[in-house]
């Protein structure tokens, strides 16, 4: 597992930011000139759209691309968002890993790497050019420079100036001048990202202004803007050493017992002497030298025979009042050890299941509607699975849309989504990629799904996104997400299986009713020679009974 | 006058019946009502007499097999239908017009002037001349009248020869001096007038060599009779020639085939009609027609033993048969029109027999024998079959 950045952070401290910066650049997705301008633009965006949700305003982003040179451009990124207050401007995009989502239990678009600022560090290591922020919460109009002080980890205000805002302008406009990047329409690149984007959030306005002045826009489909996810407190079977490590030197709570119980979701007093219990047989077992032995104890602890585990080791109560100890320390005492022994203990208990109530899916609607508004497919259909659990206790939800025909060009897409950000890299490895292809799509009327105008878009929702790899661009290929996937792409298939013989029925139709109406002129002409009456007259007759015909079956089938 | 009583003339009861107005009028009428049926927004259809076996059946009082009530309904609004619908008035707009103009046309001709793409798709109104032949077919069992009324001509086969004078268009001619190949039948004989018949019967012959043996026999005048050389099995314009000159002219018909299964079925179309035309038999059948050879009676009374063939196939009392010329014996013995004494006795010896005999085999005696012995003594001591 790849350390937090935050814990990165700490280590590189001493270093200069600019060189913590450039040393993880392929955890923070600022790797390749194509991908780092995604990024610059993806962290924009994403502030954008969090900050109009937070606010509950339909988010209207616009993005501009601004080619000033060889691998040279100006990224402007403007929203209709709530503006940001004076005072935190320095904070917002100034200070790394001050973004206001680092590090809670929150399903977050934010789990790339240092928001918005590391952006700002990105222009002003690339160009060296200050970021230029124009804001407003409806009164003055704010135009302030941004820099990293990478000296103090800290914003500085180059230039700073207020304009009156006559017409009540309420926004946030950023502009930064970034070096080493390209603008390629490709699949990795910011049209991609943008399109993709649009589709995961019906509810948003976005424009692309592309460095050749075209303008391109991904309009609104959805009036309602989803509730900001809320926080929800970890469950035992999700954290890392880390998280408690770092968590117990946050709380205002004395005692670690009251920290776990208060900060851990499903933990009560009675779970806290279970987890004392746990942490002594563990320790205990460690103390055994028979490997076979050890083998065996784990696995009775596994079982749940804690107690018995205990029972066959010498003055084990020994050692539970030593473990009781640790949990009426003050938590901020607690040091790296103690903490892994408690995952390790965490690992072996049994909970209930986390309440997934903070998972925030798209919502089958809105994803239809995304994808109709984007696509303009001629037939789609979403399915929101229920909300299920990886690894015995992470949450995760799934989310499949299936649009099919219409203006989709022949060929199989999948739009893979992590919290509805769009995954752009690494597609091979990726759960998705393989959840799709193990589907036997002829099964559902899609004869070669490699030509089919086929496009599947799947959202994998979690508090935790379980990456392969820092990159943070292609899910791991965790069973229970595997088989969700899987459940909710067929699901899916089989609404589309339903349509395509709705459709090859109709083409039927059409194809009948063209065998019928090809001989009219025929009919017509013989039998004007036979009764004298004229051609056309005859011919309508008898395309009228064909008409009527039809819209009698017509009728029938659609009933 | 006649040689022997055994051979009459009847009275005629038919009267020379072609008449172009009518067929015109049918066509008319058929037309008319499809179109009042779309008018009304109906879904049109043809009512066409079903083809085939199960529709069929043997007239025991008039003694020719005959077309069922069995009708089969081909609507304009069905897939499997629209198709033949459409070629159905096609075919019957070209005989409109042909009939008006009064032009003849092959059923090849007709094909070829009706098959042409339909716009707007590659595919042909007919794309094979097995296509526009059927339809030919339901037309004639549709409207109830023949091909040749509806100036549809095919393949020409067989000729006459006799005292008989025939009116052909402009043409007047007297059979029997047309030189020894006499004259050809042509496709079409309804429009021929019989202006004069000096014959007492028409002979029938199954083989061309045989009628030409008796032609330079000079039998046609010696006998008074008319040869009628099928060529096989007769053509329909053959078939109707007889047919009128039975009806209108009163005149005697007496066939002479071969003796084996194929013989006695070319005598079996002539007289009941078959299966495949019974629609048309009550024009060109003739029930009363008889039958003077070869019998198998002829073989031991002609002590003909040595010039008989042997049956093909294998005999119904052997192991795997009856097969080939046994079985198609068999299956005449069924026919209801042999039902009597006379003809299963005869099938009954030619299966025990195990032998065929062949018109040409009387040559055997001599070249006049048929002529001048065999015939005239059957006929004449009216030693026929029925």
């Amino acid at each position: 597992m790849a350390k937090s950045s935050k814990e990165l952070f700490k280590e590189f401290k001493i270093q200069s930011v600019s060189e913590f910066f450039r040393r993880n650049a392929a955890m923070l997705g600022y790797t390749g000139k194509i991908r780092s301008l995604t990024t610059v633009v993806h962290e924009a965006v994403t502030n954008s759209l969090d900050a109009c949700e937070e606010a509950g305003i339909p988010p209207y982003v616009r993005v501009e691309i601004e080619e000033l040179g060889r691998q040279h451009y100006k990224v402007i990124i403007e929203d209709n968002g709530p503006g940001i207050p004076e005072k935190f401007i320095t904070h917002v995009f100034g200070k790394m890993l001050a973004g206001t989502k680092a590090h809670r239990n929150i399903q977050s678009r934010g789990q790339q790497g240092l928001g918005i600022s590391g952006a700002v560090m990105f222009a002003q290591i690339t160009s060296g050019k200050a970021t230029r922020v124009i804001t407003s919460t409806g009164g003055d109009i704010i135009e302030a420079w941004v820099k990293i002080d990478v000296e103090k980890n800290e914003g500085k205000i180059l230039r700073k100036q207020k304009k009156p805002n006559p017409t009540g302008w309420r926004g946030t406009r950023v502009e930064l001048e970034v070096k080493g990047v390209r603008y390629v329409r490709s699949k990795q690149g910011v049209f991609w990202y943008l399109k993709l984007s649009a589709i995961a959030n019906p509810h948003a306005h976005i424009e692309l202004i592309e460095p050749d002045g075209k303008l391109i826009t991904f309009p609104r489909s959805s009036d309602d803007v989803p509730k900001p996810p809320v926080e929800m407190k970890p469950h035992p079977r999700g954290v890392l050493t880390d998280d408690i490590y770092r968590m117990a030197r946050k709380t205002r709570k004395n005692t670690v017992k009251r920290f776990l119980i208060s900060e851990f979701s499903r933990i009560s007093d009675r779970k806290i002497d279970e987890l004392v219990k746990y942490m002594a047989a563990i320790r205990l077992i460690k103390t055994e030298e028979d490997r076979n032995v050890q083998e065996q104890l784990y696995e009775r602890l596994m079982k749940g025979e804690v107690d018995k585990v205990l029972k066959s080791f010498r003055g084990y109560r020994k050692v539970i009042k030593q473990v009781g100890k640790i949990m009426e320390k003050p938590p901020g005492k607690l040091d790296w050890h103690e903490a892994e022994e408690i995952v390790e203990a965490f690992r072996y208990m049994k909970f209930l299941a986390p309440p997934t109530h903070g998972l925030r899916p798209i919502g089958e609607e809105n994803i239809e509607k995304g994808l109709t508004g984007i696509l303009k497919p001629e037939f789609v259909t979403a399915v929101t699975r229920a909300p299920k659990v990886y690894r015995g206790g992470i949450p995760f939800q799934v989310e499949v849309g299936l649009a099919y025909g219409g203006e989709l060009s022949s060929g199989f897409e999948i739009l893979r989504y992590a919290n509805r950000v769009p995954l752009l890299f690494d597609a091979g490895s990726c759960v998705t990629t393989t959840a799709a292809r193990s589907i036997d799509w002829k099964r559902y009327k899609v004869d070669d799904i490699e030509r089919a105008p086929l496009t599947l878009m799947i959202n994998v929702i979690s508090v935790h996104v379980p990456y392969t790899s820092t990159g943070k661009q292609s899910i791991a290929n965790e069973e229970e997400i595997l088989n969700e996937i899987r459940l909710a792409i067929m699901d899916a298939a089989r609404r589309l299986q339903t349509y395509l013989s709705g459709k090859h029925r109709k083409l039927h139709q059409v194809k009948r009713r063209r065998t019928f109406e090809k001989y009219l002129p025929e009919i017509a002409r013989s039998l004007s020679v036979l009764t004298g009456e004229r051609e056309e007259v005859i011919e309508s007759h008898f395309r009228r009974l064909v008409e009527e015909r039809f819209s009698e079956t017509e009728a029938e089938a659609d009933a | 006058m006649p040689k022997s009583k055994a051979i009459k003339k009847s009275r005629p009861r038919e009267r020379f019946s072609y008449d172009p107005k009518k067929v015109l009028a049918r066509l008319e009428q058929l037309g008319r009502e499809i179109l009042e049926a779309v008018r009304e927004g109906r879904n049109p259809y043809f009512d066409i007499p079903t083809r085939g076996l199960n529709n069929v059946y043997f007239d025991e009082k008039r003694k020719v097999i005959r077309m069922g009530d069995k009708l089969s309904r081909r609507y304009f609004l069905n897939v499997a239908h629209t198709r033949k619908f459409m070629q159905t008035l096609l075919i019957s707009a070209y005989v409109k017009r042909l009939v008006s103009e009064g032009k003849h046309a092959s059923l090849r001709e007709a094909y070829y002037a009706n098959k042409h793409t339909i716009p707007g798709t590659k595919e042909n109104t007919f794309e094979d001349q097995r296509e526009s032949d059927p339809i030919i077919e339901d037309l004639e069992r549709m409207l109830g009248v023949l091909r040749e009324e509806m100036h549809l001509t095919a393949d020409r086969r067989g000729y006459i020869y006799g005292d008989i004078v025939i009116r052909d268009g402009e043409d007047e001619f007297n059979t029997s001096k047309l030189g020894m190949g006499g004259w050809a039948v042509p496709g079409t004989v309804e429009h021929l007038h019989f202006i004069e018949v000096n014959v007492d019967y028409a002979l029938v012959v199954e083989t061309a060599a045989m009628a030409d043996r008796l032609i330079e026999e000079k039998f046609p005048k010696k006998e008074n009779a008319l040869i009628i050389a099928t060529q096989g099995q007769a053509s329909r314009g053959v078939r109707r020639l007889i047919h009128r000159l039975h009806y209108e002219e009163g005149l005697p018909i007496i066939v002479f085939t071969d003796g084996d299964p194929y013989g006695w079925y070319i005598y079996s179309t002539i007289k009941q009609g078959s299966i495949n035309l019974a629609y048309l038999s009550e024009k060109l059948a003739t029930p009363e027609a008889r039958f003077v050879g070869m019998t198998m009676d002829d073989i031991e009374r002609y002590s003909l033993k040595n010039v008989t063939e042997k049956l093909k196939g294998v005999p119904p009392n052997k192991k795997g048969g009856p097969t080939g010329d046994y079985k198609r014996i068999m299956e005449e013995m069924n026919y209801p029109w042999f039902q009597n004494k006379e003809w299963q006795r005869q099938l009954q010896m030619a299966i025990k027999m195990g032998v065929r005999i062949e018109q040409q085999a009387l040559a055997n005696k001599s070249l006049e024998f048929v002529a001048r012995r065999y015939l005239p003594e059957k006929i004449n001591s009216g030693d026929l079959l029925p």
